[in-house]
């Protein structure tokens, strides 16, 4: 393998995106030292990022084509992990059944992993396709290796998780010759039933109570309960905010997330502390290099020797604008809070890993484009 | 690959979803500099806001002393159990209050109170709930820590009154500050806050601002659940001054213990130095225990304490040296003596007036105790000659009862320094509404009026003040508690943000006497009456000291009135001794008693020997040293 790098392939490295993913990470690892500097926290992400760029390095050395082939066993394999992960070998933590614990390997998160083999298997089964526009047959299959998964994640239950699922299938449906009216009926619809399912689902008790308290203080955070449910917007509201232009300089004794005003400072809302620590300059910054990553990506699959090839980038690509855009969103108060890392930044080997390995995959496919 | 060839516009459409990402992203942008550019200054207070507190910490009071420095009043620090509001501002906790009064053991009814109350006050204000709180409730409340976060268990300075009854209505209370009052605008611009402790009757209420420290506080840095993380700022707190007051305790224990012994257990004893109007002692039963307001208030056996003394019918807690007014009976002729010779209705050389039994007014007969003849002045005070003073008003008419009134200061307030003094009602006072009604002031009511009935009724310490001016050449000194207020140091230095300057001892500003205007034989005419009835067989005879000559005067005065049912006379006396070197002014008032000689005049006896076997044991006479 090592050979093969050497041999031919090391000009084509895509060494600005993988130098991204380990400046982010590494920014990261900063900000949970900021969050919880009395914990080790951020010591185990250092150990997380040497062990995910060995697997980036070890993914991008590997022919992404025959990974392709492989997809079924990889999705074969994520589906049972997350069955696994419903009997009592999951471990349950928050209330939600989303870890699984293996002798040796230690503690992880499928539902973070199981992204890629639904992508690899997305990407197969699209990727082969030839022109012309997209029947109902294959948006429903499309569905159904969507939905396998999905189901399972929502019976743990982890809805944040499983609405980061959504882009890729969108993603790939789009790029799949989707015809654009269904595009612009199923946005409209949306538009319709978001509102009406939301109605429904109070009224048959379907939403909790804590959800719509979740959805109320987005729309009037100065009125919420600022003890309750709006609790946590409300203080990463405060959080991010008192960060100002260039942040708190070395005032760490007094930080939101030290007095533990801000809950969950290390993983969900790790970006309130870099806006705490470093403001609306670190914050800027942050978001550049993000745009620069997805740019890279986007880049590479337009160079992308095939379909699948293509079709894997964008559905990563797209999964991460998502989530990027979900976590932070929720962060600055304007989306409601569920329960999504920020890709590379919060502390947790499942996400840093499961991402590193898509990116892994990108290098490896723009590593091939001139092998056809 | 060639995208190109692909169907369906693949490159634009790759393009929309790399425009449709950065767009996620300039969102996110946009908001960012809304949160942190725009309005990054109000989070980064509301930020401050939420970990800074202030944690007061309370000034201890200053301590009460009497003339000897024996200790009245003092603070000690006790465990309060407080109840904060920060906790419970947002949640219904209507559901604990049983919790609260079983697991604390306090007044249910005042649990919902303090519940309201709190409810009402800004966020980190506290309130306290249990005062003096047992080991019992200290283990229930740290026991249920994590249940009520809003109890807390705090070391407080307690008010403690160790005499108990004793001299409960010179000293007055403290207590928590009302509503009520936090409303009034001059109360609210001096910082006060619900929950702070405030005087409430008595000296205490009266010098409060003195006896009142300047609370400091802590400026802590709390974590999310108000825990206290860092300490930044401490500030002292400056403690109260120290009162040293005029009263002499053992002389008080001598008239309290004259009033537990009377025949009703109601009645005031005043003692004052007429040379100057230190107050040596002010008793007034029945009394109250100032600790059922200072440190039981919360408990049910308090709260039933004190509603039991609002409703007694004996009403404890009306301090009946200055807010008690009776007729002042016969003492009232010792004034109206000093007045007729000013007023030349009688002169020192021809003093005699006509007894006669009595006198007739119309169809009514008013009658003497005795036939005394003509008797001159002395004689007429010494027999306590009701037919002589009819005749003396007569002759000065009701203007010059009323000239007196104002001369002795009748209608006005002795100015003690004690809050609530009710002025006495006299004939002044009464005039309009009695011409009004009957069309004129006629002359039964002047002669009633010249034996302290009808339309007289005086406080006590207005009393006080006029024969003891007698005593003194006629100063009509202001009578006061007040001997002596410590000094205490500033805290911090001059300059700094918070300080706190010190503040000095001072004194009772006293006024200059007011002159009543006699001449020394006037004077000595009427200390001569006075004398005589102690010492020249008068009606307060019983009470004579062989070396220490007392100058009195007794009075049984009538209050049908308020009693249809022919409720015993008031029994008064008043005196001062040594009648012509006079050191001690003691008056006495027992209610419903019946002749004052009887009844007023022993106990008055009972302080004038606590006196001397304090100040001039050589002067005991032997049967008191016997006794001893």
């Amino acid at each position: 393998m090592a050979a093969i790098l050497e041999k031919r392939n090391f000009r084509d490295f895509d060494w600005l995106v993988a130098f991204l993913a380990v400046g982010i990470v590494s920014f990261g690892v900063w900000q949970i030292y900021n969050a919880q500097p009395a914990q080790t926290y951020w010591q185990k992400q250092i150990i997380g990022l040497f062990i995910a760029l060995a697997a980036l390095i070890a993914i991008a050395a590997t022919d992404y084509r025959r990974v392709i082939d492989a997809a079924p066993i990889f999705y074969a394999v994520g589906l049972v992990l997350l069955i696994l992960v419903l009997t009592p070998m999951g471990v349950k933590i928050n209330g939600q059944q989303a870890w699984l614990k293996i002798p040796l390997i230690g503690q992880f998160q499928p539902s973070e992993f199981v992204k890629i083999p639904v992508a690899l298997m997305l990407a197969k089964y699209f990727g082969s396709r030839k022109t012309g526009t997209l029947r109902l047959k294959e948006v429903l299959v499309g569905i159904g290796i969507l939905a396998a998964p999905l189901a399972l994640i929502m019976l743990e239950p982890d809805a944040g998780q499983a609405l980061t699922y959504f882009p890729i299938l969108a993603v790939i449906l789009f790029l799949s010759a989707v015809k654009i009216r269904y595009v612009v009926l199923t946005i409209v619809a949306g538009l319709i039933f978001l509102p009406l399912v939301y109605w429904v689902g109070v009224e048959t008790g379907k939403i909790k109570n804590y959800q719509q308290e979740r959805i109320k203080v987005i729309l009037d955070p100065e009125n919420a309960d600022p003890r309750g449910f709006g609790y946590h917007t409300v203080q990463s509201m405060i959080t991010v905010g008192k960060g100002g232009l260039t942040g708190i300089k070395g005032d760490t004794d007094t930080s939101q997330s030290v007095l533990k005003f801000l809950p969950e400072p290390h993983t969900d809302f790790i970006f309130a502390v870099t806006a705490e620590n470093t403001g609306f300059i670190g914050c800027i910054s942050l978001l550049l290099a993000y745009a620069l990553l997805l740019s890279r990506l986007i880049a590479g699959a337009r160079q992308a020797p095939d379909r699948a090839g293509m079709l894997v980038i964008m559905a990563i690509a797209g999964e991460l604008a998502c989530q990027i855009f979900m976590n932070i969103g929720m962060v600055l108060g304007f989306l409601p809070v569920i329960g999504v890392p920020l890709p590379l930044m919060s502390a947790g080997l499942s996400a840093v890993l499961a991402t590193f390995i898509a990116i892994g995959f990108v290098i490896s496919v723009k590593m091939r484009r001139f092998v056809n | 690959m060639k995208l190109y060839d692909q169907a369906q516009n693949l490159v634009t459409r790759v393009g929309i979803i790399q425009v449709f990402a950065f767009t996620l992203l300039v969102i996110l942008g946009v908001r960012l500099y809304y949160l942190q550019v725009v309005k990054g200054e109000y989070y980064s207070e509301k930020a401050e806001n939420q970990r800074v507190r202030f944690i007061p910490i309370p000034a201890p009071r200053g301590a009460i002393f009497d003339r000897n420095g024996k200790i009245l009043v003092d603070s000690r620090p006790t465990y309060n159990v407080t109840l904060s509001n920060e906790p419970i501002k947002k949640i219904d906790v209507s559901d604990r209050v049983d919790d609260y009064a079983q697991g604390l053991q306090v007044d249910r009814q005042f649990v919902v109170e303090r519940i309201n109350l709190i409810k009402k006050q800004p966020e980190f204000e506290t309130l306290v709930i249990k005062e003096n709180a047992t080991i019992q409730d200290i283990v229930w409340v740290e026991s249920h820590e994590l249940e009520y976060p809003e109890l807390r268990v705090e070391i407080q300075p307690q008010r403690f009154y160790p005499l108990g009854k004793v001299l409960a209505h010179v000293l007055g209370y403290v207590g928590e500050i009302s509503p009520k009052q936090l409303e009034k605008p001059e109360v609210k611009e001096k910082g006060f806050r619900a929950g702070d402790i405030i005087g409430k009757g008595g000296i205490e209420q009266y010098y409060d601002e003195y006896l009142r420290g300047k609370p400091g506080y802590r400026k802590v840095l709390v974590d999310s659940r108000g825990r206290v993380q860092d300490e930044l700022e401490v500030v002292p707190p400056q403690a109260g001054q120290d009162l040293i007051s005029t009263i002499d305790l053992d002389l008080q224990n001598a008239a309290e213990e004259q009033l537990a012994n009377s025949t009703t257990k109601r009645g005031t004893i005043i003692s004052m130095d007429p040379n100057n109007g230190e107050i040596l002692v002010l008793a007034s039963a029945p009394s109250f225990d100032p600790n059922a307001f200072a440190t039981r208030s919360s408990t049910p056996e308090g709260r039933k304490e004190i509603n039991q003394y609002s409703t007694n019918e004996e009403r404890p807690l009306i301090n009946r040296a200055i807010q008690g007014r009776y007729h002042p009976g016969s003492t009232w002729k010792i004034p109206e003596s000093v007045a007729g010779l000013q007023q030349g209705a009688i002169t020192v050389k021809n003093s005699n007036l006509v007894c006669g039994g009595g006198i007739q007014i119309g169809t009514k007969h008013t009658r003497c105790m005795g036939s005394h003849g003509s008797p001159p002045l002395g004689y007429a005070i010494t027999k306590s000659c009701d037919g002589y003073y009819y005749r003396l008003a007569l002759k000065m008419g009701i203007a010059g009862l009323i000239q007196m009134i104002e001369d002795f200061e009748y209608d006005k307030r002795s100015g003690i320094d004690l809050p609530n003094e009710k002025i006495s009602q006299t004939p002044k006072s009464w005039m309009p509404s009695v011409v009004k009604n009957e069309g004129k002031w006629s002359d039964i009511r002047t002669v009633y009026a010249s034996i302290g009935q009808d339309t007289v009724v005086v406080t006590p310490i207005s009393m006080l003040r006029a024969i003891s001016s007698i005593s003194v050449q006629g100063k009509m000194f202001v009578p006061h508690l007040l001997k002596e207020f410590k000094g205490i140091g500033a805290i911090g230095e001059e300059g700094e943000p918070n300080y706190v300057p010190a503040r000095a001892s001072f004194g009772f500003a006293r006024p200059e006497p007011k002159l009543i205007e006699m001449t020394p034989e006037q004077n000595k005419l009427v200390l001569d009456g006075m004398w005589g009835v102690v010492n020249g067989g008068g009606t307060g005879a019983g009470i004579r000291i062989q070396n220490f000559e007392i100058a009195g005067k007794t009075g049984t005065a009538q209050n049908s009135e308020l009693n249809s049912g022919g409720a015993k006379d008031h029994a008064w006396f008043v005196s001062f001794a040594p009648a012509y070197k006079p050191e001690i002014a003691v008056i006495v008032l027992i209610e419903n008693s019946g002749f004052g000689g009887s009844h007023a005049a022993p106990a008055a006896k009972g302080v004038y020997n606590a006196y001397l076997s304090k100040n001039r044991p050589d002067l005991l006479d032997g049967q008191q040293l016997a006794k001893k």
